[in-house]
């Protein structure tokens, strides 16, 4: 904000948030565009798209008339749901403990947290294959929940660090001068303060589960199809582009939905925090 | 996603085009290192290989915009679409002196009368890979697709068996069980299909289109719905990790579906030139042989049968006999219509 203040505000403003508007139109807003139109014409005989014009709302109807796609989202959003709640879980132990580890050690463990990204998501899976395989729990729901937590752990084990790490350790003394034990001192203090670490971790886990195929493909069994699969199958095996435009499209306006509210609820936190301390 | 990635492969691709470059889009692990060394050697250019994992990825690659492969190897229906489409360049036969050695049962076929734009290559059924021991101990027969879709036999074998991840193919496999054609046009027909699927997937442990190969080989799958030169992999990968089973593979009788791949020159390519020597190259017996001996697949071509070893080219599996070439069926795209009619049946399949 001071920066706004010594220098030609809108000037600089744009110079620096040009480049990423930029991208952000070229390679999201575009494509985004494109996947819409699509979801309006008609099916080409040979897949893809017929001729231009032929537009319709053949696809909408097809899918907001069968309950049978309601379910799959349903399903979808339970799995992704399932994935961030047991994110949250496992993640917050790890990273409280390397936000109050020593400070030469923490980048230590946040490299190891990282680590795991230096080798392919694809083999990373695959390994699942060969530890769950023997166990037989391969291809069972259980199984695509464990692989959809791994690849996703450490998108909720940053934010929450980040967050945790900025904590005063001087809020826990003043609550433990004031009689409240370990309990009370966590939920009163540390988890309130931490509550946007977890939104951001969660909107970080969230959205790439919904939308993630590979998971189910090679861990899940006959029943385990999500939203993902459902639309790359469209857009593959049975090339038909209207249809998996539409299903994104109500993807995408489902995740919005789901951001809106939770930008709500973040700033709702927030104030909640801001009460507490 | 397409535009983006089309992008990225023009920039990928522009700066490393030399002047002798011969670029071929290509299934993956379709022509041996060994075969490509050969070529570069005969015509003094490089070979460079793209490659995909299902006609769909290269249609729809295509269709995004992507340009400058000189080559294509797709299956029956994917050079329909393609001709369908203008997208490919006709073959100069005066330039291929060797195309006289494929095998007449794979000329003119109804994807491109004339051969005017493809020139085959080589073949795979969709059949049943078994582990042969287990088989034997159950008495399980392994000759038909009652193995997959009967409840008597498959309550032997619950949760050892996957089947192809595919609509097409799995659909297929039940049609032709229900002595359908895989062509069928009536709904009712496919909804009985349909109706079989559900009834045999209780049964089934998954969906798979690759890790079978794998779990045939350890052992850890007993039969399997899948690609021939995909059952051979899994029966060399067993036998060379010494496991104590064989993996056997047999087209069941009731008939199945054939794939056929095919050579063809897309029109972006621009070294049509280096194309067609290339293909004439691969029509040679010995250089055709190798997709054969390397990785299991049938063969279209005529003179390559005295290089392929005895024992691949007395595989049933690999080479149908003819009077078993008499039941298989090729794939052919449907009407959009029917198309998703078939695909809301696949997701429900899915669902249940």
């Amino acid at each position: 904000m001071s920066a706004a203040r010594t220098q030609p505000a809108g000037l600089s403003k744009w110079v620096v948030t040009l480049p990423p508007t930029i991208f952000l139109l070229v390679f999201f807003l575009v494509p985004a565009l494109i996947v819409a139109l699509a979801g309006f014409r008609e099916t080409g005989e040979f897949g893809g798209l017929a001729p231009w014009p032929g537009l319709s709302l053949d696809a909408y109807r097809f899918l907001l008339g069968d309950v049978i796609y309601l379910e799959i989202f349903a399903r979808s959003f339970l799995v992704a749901a399932l994935t961030t709640l047991l994110c949250i879980v496992f993640a917050y132990p790890l990273a409280w403990l390397i936000a109050r580890s020593p400070k030469q050690r923490r980048d230590v463990l946040v490299l190891l947290v990282i680590l795991p990204f230096a080798s392919n998501f694809l083999v990373r899976i695959y390994a699942w294959i060969m530890l769950l395989g023997p166990a037989n729990l391969l291809y069972t729901p259980f199984a695509v929940i464990v692989g959809m937590v791994y690849a996703h752990l450490p998108f909720m084990v940053l934010p929450l660090y980040i967050n945790l790490e900025k904590h005063d350790p001087a809020l826990l003394e003043a609550a433990q001068d004031l009689g409240a034990n370990a309990w009370t001192r966590f939920w009163r203090v540390t988890f309130p303060l931490s509550l946007p670490g977890i939104f951001s971790g969660s909107a970080l886990v969230f959205i790439p589960v919904l939308g993630m195929f590979a998971v189910p493909e090679l861990l899940g069994g006959t029943g385990d199809i999500l939203i993902g699969n459902l639309i790359k199958e469209q857009f593959l095996e049975n090339r038909d582009w209207p249809l998996g435009s539409a299903l994104s499209i109500m993807l995408t306006a489902c995740v919005l939905l789901l951001a809106g509210l939770a930008a709500w609820a973040a700033k709702r936190g927030l104030h909640g925090t801001e009460a507490v301390s | 996603m397409a535009l983006v990635l089309t992008a990225l492969l023009l920039l990928a691709s522009l700066p490393l085009r030399a002047a002798d470059t011969l670029y071929l889009y290509n299934w993956n692990n379709y022509i041996s290192e060994d075969t490509v060394r050969r070529f570069e050697a005969h015509c003094r250019c490089r070979l460079k290989q793209d490659y995909y994992s299902d006609n769909e990825e290269m249609l729809a690659k295509l269709e995004a915009g992507a340009v400058g492969y000189d080559i294509l190897v797709p299956t029956g229906n994917a050079v329909e679409s393609l001709v369908r489409r203008k997208a490919l360049r006709e073959i100069d036969k005066a330039r291929l002196p060797h195309f006289g050695n494929v095998k007449r049962e794979f000329l003119d076929i109804w994807f491109d009368p004339g051969n005017r734009y493809s020139v085959p290559y080589a073949t795979s059924v969709s059949l049943l890979g078994y582990n042969a021991d287990k088989m034997r101990e159950l008495g399980l027969p392994t000759d038909t697709w009652a193995l997959i879709f009967e409840p008597k036999h498959l309550k032997k074998i619950k949760g050892r068996v996957t089947v192809l991840n595919s609509q097409r193919e799995l659909m297929a496999a039940a049609m032709k069980y229900l002595g359908y054609s895989v062509q069928e046009h009536e709904p009712a027909r496919w909804e009985e299909a349909k109706q079989l699927i559900l009834r045999a997937k209780p049964y089934w442990a998954a969906f798979s289109n690759s890790t079978y190969i794998k779990d045939l080989a350890i052992g850890t799958v007993w039969v399997a719905h899948g690609y021939s030169n995909d059952m051979f992999r899994a029966q060399q990968d067993a036998a060379a990790a010494k496991r104590p089973f064989q993996i056997g593979f047999a087209t069941p009788k009731e008939g199945a579906v054939l794939a056929v791949d095919n050579f063809v020159l897309h029109q972006s390519g621009r070294r049509p030139d280096l194309a067609h020597q290339f293909i004439d190259f691969m029509l040679a017996g010995e250089n055709a042989a190798d997709v054969s001996n390397l990785i299991g697949a049938g063969n279209t071509n005529a003179a390559a049968t005295p290089h392929i070893l005895p024992e691949i080219a007395a595989n049933p599996g690999i080479f149908p006999p003819p009077d078993e070439l008499q039941r298989l069926e090729m794939l052919r795209d449907f009407d959009p219509k029917l198309r998703r009619t078939l695909s809301r049946m696949w997701t429900e399949i899915k669902v249940r």
